[in-house]
């Protein structure tokens, strides 16, 4: 279906989508706190020459989700130029089924920009390519570097509970060294959609 | 004496699928009971959902796609029980 007022307006805004969160508001709220917009990029929101809709599919327990919603959040926020409105993915999945990933997945976050008339200006789905293909780099390092885990691609239930454990805490380390790169990555490309807005 | 036997299921804990863990250790436990010496759940990432029994891959995601068929994890269980 397509989007329209009534439609957008069910929506809940960012604030209210918090509240509702049942699990990893904190987790969210820190990412929130710690994303570093960049003023060029700031600027270029802020100067759009009319504000832009955002339509966005979410749900609280998905990871992609509470490292990129909050860079929308605070775009949105430190901007005023972006009218968020949030849906949850499993209540609303006729959304969903227009902008499933690779034409099959239901990968979340989705953030679907739209003009003042409801014309979708484009839209941006999960994460960007370019830090999946980063943290997949630096995980073969991981694994190159810690013969202890084994091999990448076995299953993870092959190794001890103790090796599991560091392994976890290296990729957990590797993901927040990259977080720096991937929300500037976010920025880029939420930004080179919500500057298609017409003059 | 009887041979330990034991699934575990490694699922993607920032993917949701606490319900389909659950939902394939209610369905073991009620059909194998304490034939099994133990059904362990691995919360992992990377939208993993792989189910092992015996050390046996017997269902993975990445590899076979989406959940598996509980009855195929249960054919599992049961050709191990009876090797």
């Amino acid at each position: 279906m397509t989007i329209d007022r009534a439609r957008f307006d069910q929506g809940l805004t960012y604030d209210a989508y918090k509240a509702q969160m049942t699990r990893n508001r904190d987790r969210l709220e820190e990412n929130e706190r710690r994303v570093d917009l960049g003023k060029e990029a700031l600027a270029a929101f802020r100067a759009l020459p009319r504000p832009v809709k955002v339509v966005v599919l979410a749900e609280d327990w998905c990871g992609d989700v509470i490292a990129n919603l909050p860079v929308l959040g605070r775009l949105a926020k430190d901007s005023g130029k972006l009218d968020v409105r949030i849906f949850l993915r499993d209540q609303n999945d006729d959304i969903m089924q227009q902008y499933l990933n690779k034409g099959q997945f239901k990968s979340i976050p989705v953030f679907v920009f739209l003009d003042e008339d409801f014309r979708e200006l484009g839209h941006w789905i999960e994460r960007p390519a370019s830090v999946t293909e980063v943290r997949a780099k630096r995980r073969k390092e991981i694994f190159a570097a810690h013969p202890e885990f084994g091999s990448p691609d076995a299953p993870v239930d092959q190794l001890s509970e103790g090796i599991r454990v560091r392994l976890q805490g290296e990729l957990a380390k590797m993901r927040d060294e990259t977080t720096k790169f991937a929300n500037a990555e976010v920025v880029r490309e939420l930004r080179e959609i919500a500057t298609r807005v017409a003059a | 004496m009887t041979a330990a036997h034991k699934v575990k299921i490694t699922y993607c804990a920032e993917c949701g699928y606490e319900q389909q863990t659950l939902d394939l250790a209610k369905a073991l436990m009620l059909e194998f009971g304490s034939r099994l010496s133990g059904i362990e759940l691995i919360p992992w990432e990377g939208g993993t959902f792989d189910v092992s029994v015996d050390g046996q891959l017997i269902h993975s995601m990445t590899r076979d796609g989406g959940f598996p068929k509980h009855a195929a994890i249960a054919d599992a269980v049961r050709g191990r029980l009876s090797a």
